[in-house]
């Protein structure tokens, strides 16, 4: 089948490339010009994901995707669009489906995949009388995106177009073999799903770490509470685990959309409103435990910091934790010496040149001279660290664990001043 | 002296109603009113002429006005019970600028710096408690000049405030009793508060006995670490030793100089809390427009000269006219604690009667100040001014332009219908005043207790908008008006014996109070302790 991916996003990328390594011919519109565009006809992709790269480049050099302009018609054999903007992208969204009305043949269908306020695919219809438009969140993982993609948990597609769904059901049939993944309901009902699935997801972490903060001042170790909640079959064990805080352009987006649906709505939605800000405070916990550790005063101090990615996998660092850490330090006099094996680059930009940043291309050579080390991301290189190594490099040995990865009591043995979150020795 | 012939020229008016002088001079707002910078400042409504004005000039150039404006600003010692110079005007000047010598503007200039350094700090939401949470409210503790400025402002720019991460509050509490501390104290939390004790000298009791509460609050919540003080408490004051021994760390010191007075110091350190609601930028701008203020004083001839030309009239009324009360009307609820802020730097300011060579006054001289904002007053004390006994002048303020800023565009409309109800309420209560029944429909026959005799003066002053730099340059207005009466009283305005003594003898009956000694005092104070020791029986 011929299809058209519009947008420059992760979900786009993965979309294009996926479904032309099943047959599909697709095309991948992004405005002409742009980062993503000469880098998607240079065979490259600005989201370090593990496969995606020479999936583009081989679909590229078998031909079945090419990269075309935003505003170039589709060709007339192309039978289904998806959508996967930015969700400040809307009006774009919107000129997209605009200039659609007017130049294809009647009966294409439109798969916006777009984290766009509830009630916005219906919107999108109302310019598009001449076809149908459905929605399809995206639950792509970061660190595992493509993964995601080809193997769907679930399909939860917006659509009340019987013509339609047969249509979008075709264009992902190769993905959904094993057992039937769609769950089909109302668009506006697809999209507000997709926001609760991520808000009870971020309230779960939220709920965590306030719990992991209490364990810290009744002297329990949340490690065996996670354990003990989890093992509840009515809770299950995932995302139950306390750290600095989450990150992405994601979760905290998307937890953030539902909050700006229900504000505009004149109604807002309390316990959501608590997450963030939990979640917000949390992401500076590191910095507590090192500012009470210090005496209240960190000038002149040096900290080395592993781990800026918003996740293990990703190169990506929008609302990371390492953001509002670095800035707390910055703001005390303190120096940082970062490490991160994919998401430098990402600081360098933001950032800029400073003195009081030093990014490492190694993690020991992070944490030479410095004052504590912080494990922010948890990198599977960082697991198992050579303790000795550290406290010969360091000027004091302390750690602070922002993810609970190391044993208390092993650190504590190997000599160093141990903080995790939740975590008792 | 000029007196006598003023004296006449008085005699003469009296006999004339503020309605006949207009009906007789079609020109007559033309005559008297002033446009300076942003202000606007009609004295049409004051029973004078312009013949009035050319023998009050002559007054001020009969005290000397001129040479004692140039001794200020030379940073003489005009504060003579004291020996000390009196140079708020300095806090406001230009790095570059020549008034002030090198030393001075370093100093100043320097101290800035330190506040933007916390200002920005906070603002960035980097300052952080004893636990590394972020500071989320500040507390100032101050009294007097150190509370009523900066309050005063914190609340007139209210719309320029700064939006800060954490959305930081300021809050203040001065009053002795610790009632505000209690109210205060419940709401917040320890961990995410800092407090500024604010004090020129360090030994304001009223300060030192709510700072003292607030330590306690703290260190009961956080322990006894010395870094609970140091990340949780800010001192502004002159006498740095005493903030040392309080225990304020050194970077958490701000200072100000013996030649400021207390309620001239918003401008120093002292406007801390209003650098924090409005930030850094704006401060400055508040300087600046009290910097063109004081240039305008410095250099305008007397008949343009706006703080001249206030005190001139105020004169005029008390002297001349022998009308003691003077009531400040702001129209516009963001000055409702103008009134406050003038009454201490007008009555603490001229309430003297001794003059600068130490002989009693002759002359009367500062009337009783007191208001409130206009559209609220106008439910209250309003009536004495249309139909008391008792003469009264007033000063009317307000803004022409207001809620057209960023942030009131949701309600603008109807907001700016309010504005344009409280300027109608204003140009009619003045109009009133003066004119009486003149400004009713001709031929109305009215019962004796319906009858408004008008005759009332006042003075209108207008800004184009209440901004910083308006508000600076109207409160620089007012400090150099106080000046320039004190000038023509001949009594030093920055001195404040008459509130020593009260403070003195507290001591005293504190001490009777507590340890319940039979001190011997008056009747009445005895009478009143034995009822303070035993109120049931």
């Amino acid at each position: 089948m011929h299809l058209d991916v519009y947008g420059d996003t992760l979900c786009a990328l993965v979309t294009a490339t996926a479904m032309a390594s099943s047959g599909h011919h697709v095309v991948l519109r992004s405005p002409g010009g742009g980062r993503f565009a000469e880098a998607v006809q240079a065979g490259l992709s600005l989201y370090r994901e593990p496969g995606l790269e020479r999936l583009l480049q081989e679909q590229l050099a078998e031909g079945r995707l090419r990269w075309g302009a935003l505003d170039e018609a589709p060709d007339a054999d192309v039978r289904a669009i998806f959508l996967a903007f930015e969700p400040e992208h809307e009006p774009q969204a919107r000129d997209v489906l605009v200039h659609l009305a007017s130049h294809v043949a009647p009966g294409l269908v439109v798969i916006n995949q777009s984290a766009f306020p509830v009630g916005t695919t219906e919107e999108l219809q109302m310019l598009f009388p001449t076809g149908t438009v459905v929605c399809l969140p995206e639950f792509l993982q970061e660190g595992a995106a493509v993964q995601s993609f080809v193997r769907p948990a679930r399909l939860l597609l917006g659509c009340d177009n019987a013509e339609a769904e047969v249509l979008v059901r075709e264009v992902f049939r190769p993905f959904n073999r094993l057992s039937d993944h769609f769950l089909v309901m109302r668009p506006r009902e697809a999209e507000f799903s997709k926001l609760a699935i991520t808000g009870m997801l971020a309230t779960r972490v939220s709920f965590m770490n306030d719990m992991a903060n209490l364990a810290d001042t009744l002297n329990v170790d949340i490690e065996q509470v996670r354990k003990g909640v989890g093992s509840d079959p009515r809770i299950g064990e995932a995302y139950l685990y306390p750290g600095c805080g989450f990150g992405g352009p994601g979760l905290s987006r998307d937890v953030l959309s539902l909050a700006d649906t229900l504000q505009s709505q004149g109604i807002s939605s309390e316990l959501l409103a608590q997450v963030m800000a939990i979640n917000e405070r949390q992401k500076e916990v590191m910095f507590r435990k090192l500012w009470a550790h210090y005496g209240r005063d960190l000038n002149g101090k040096v900290i080395a910091i592993w781990g800026a990615a918003f996740k293990p996998g990703s190169g990506r660092i929008d609302n990371a934790p390492i953001l509002r850490l670095l800035e707390a330090l910055w703001a005390q006099g303190a120096v940082a010496r970062v490490h991160d094996p994919e998401a430098l680059p990402a600081l360098a930009a933001r950032y800029g040149e400073r003195e009081d940043l030093v990014l490492c291309q190694q993690p020991y050579r992070a944490v030479e001279g410095a004052d504590a080390l912080m494990l922010v991301t948890e990198w599977k290189a960082y697991w198992s660290p050579d303790f000795a190594r550290l406290q010969q490099l360091m000027r004091a040995p302390v750690l602070l664990d922002g993810r609970n990865i190391y044993d208390p009591a092993f650190v504590k043995a190997s000599g160093f001043a141990y903080y995790g979150v939740g975590r008792q020795i | 002296m000029k007196w006598n012939d003023l004296k006449a020229h008085a005699d003469d008016l009296a006999q004339r109603h503020l309605a006949e002088l207009f009906q007789d001079d079609a020109q007559r707002f033309q005559r008297l009113h002033r446009k300076v910078g942003p202000l606007l400042l009609d004295l049409s409504k004051q029973r004078l002429n312009g013949d009035t004005l050319d023998r009050l000039t002559a007054l001020a150039d009969a005290s000397d006005l001129r040479g004692w404006i140039d001794r200020m600003f030379a940073g003489e010692p005009i504060n003579c019970t004291e020996n000390r110079a009196a140079m708020h005007w300095a806090l406001r000047a230009p790095e570059d600028s020549s008034v002030a010598t090198p030393a001075v503007l370093a100093a100043v200039h320097g101290e800035l710096a330190r506040m933007a350094r916390i200002v920005d700090k906070l603002h960035a939401g980097q300052w952080r408690g004893f636990t590394g949470e972020v500071i989320t409210d500040v507390v100032n503790i101050g009294v007097g000049g150190s509370d009523l400025g900066p309050l005063m402002v914190s609340r007139a720019l209210e719309d320029f405030a700064a939006p800060t991460p954490q959305g930081l509050q300021v809050h203040f509490v001065s009053s002795m009793d610790g009632s505000q501390v209690a109210h205060l104290l419940r709401q917040l939390r320890p961990q995410t508060t800092l407090f500024i004790i604010s004090s020129k000298s360090f030994t304001t009791v009223d300060t030192l006995y709510n700072a003292e509460t607030a330590r306690t609050w703290m260190q009961r919540a956080l322990g006894e670490d010395e870094a609970v003080v140091r990340c949780h408490f800010l001192a502004v004051s002159s006498a740095q030793e005493k903030v040392a021994a309080w225990g304020i760390a050194e970077e958490n010191r701000l200072q100000l100089w013996d030649w400021v007075g207390g309620r001239y110091s918003l401008w120093s350190a002292i406007g801390l809390p209003a650098a924090l609601r409005i930030g850094m930028d704006r401060f400055r701008e508040l300087l600046a427009g009290a910097h063109f203020m004081d240039e305008h004083f410095r250099t305008a001839a007397w008949q343009d000269n706006l703080p001249v030309l206030m005190a001139l009239v105020g004169v005029w009324n008390t002297n001349l006219l022998n009308i003691h009360g003077h009531a400040i009307l702001p129209y516009d609820g963001r000055l409702k604690y103008l009134p406050s802020y003038l009454e201490q730097l007008e009555m603490e300011s001229n309430g003297k009667s001794v003059t600068r060579d130490g002989d009693p006054v002759t002359t009367r001289t500062c009337p009783i100040l007191w208001g409130d904002v206009g559209p609220n007053a106008q439910h209250a004390f309003y009536q004495l001014l249309h139909q008391g006994t008792e003469p009264v002048t007033c000063d009317f303020i307000a803004p022409a332009l207001r809620y057209h800023e960023d942030v009131h565009t949701d309600a603008a409309r109807e907001l700016v219908r309010q504005h344009e109800l409280a300027l109608a309420n204003c140009l009619a209560q003045s109009r009133l005043l003066a004119l009486g029944e003149a400004a009713l429909p001709e031929g109305e026959q009215m019962p004796f207790y319906k009858r408004y005799r008008g005759n009332q003066p006042s003075t209108t002053l207008m800004m184009d908008e209440l901004t910083p730099y308006s508000l600076g340059a109207m409160l620089a207005a007012y400090e150099h008006k106080v000046f320039a009466q004190a000038v023509m009283w001949q009594i030093n305005p920055f001195d404040q014996w008459g509130v020593e003594m009260g403070k003195k003898i507290a001591t005293d009956t504190l001490a009777a109070l507590r340890d319940g000694e039979a001190v011997s005092m008056d009747a009445s104070t005895e009478g009143l302790l034995a009822f303070i020791r035993k109120p049931n029986t």
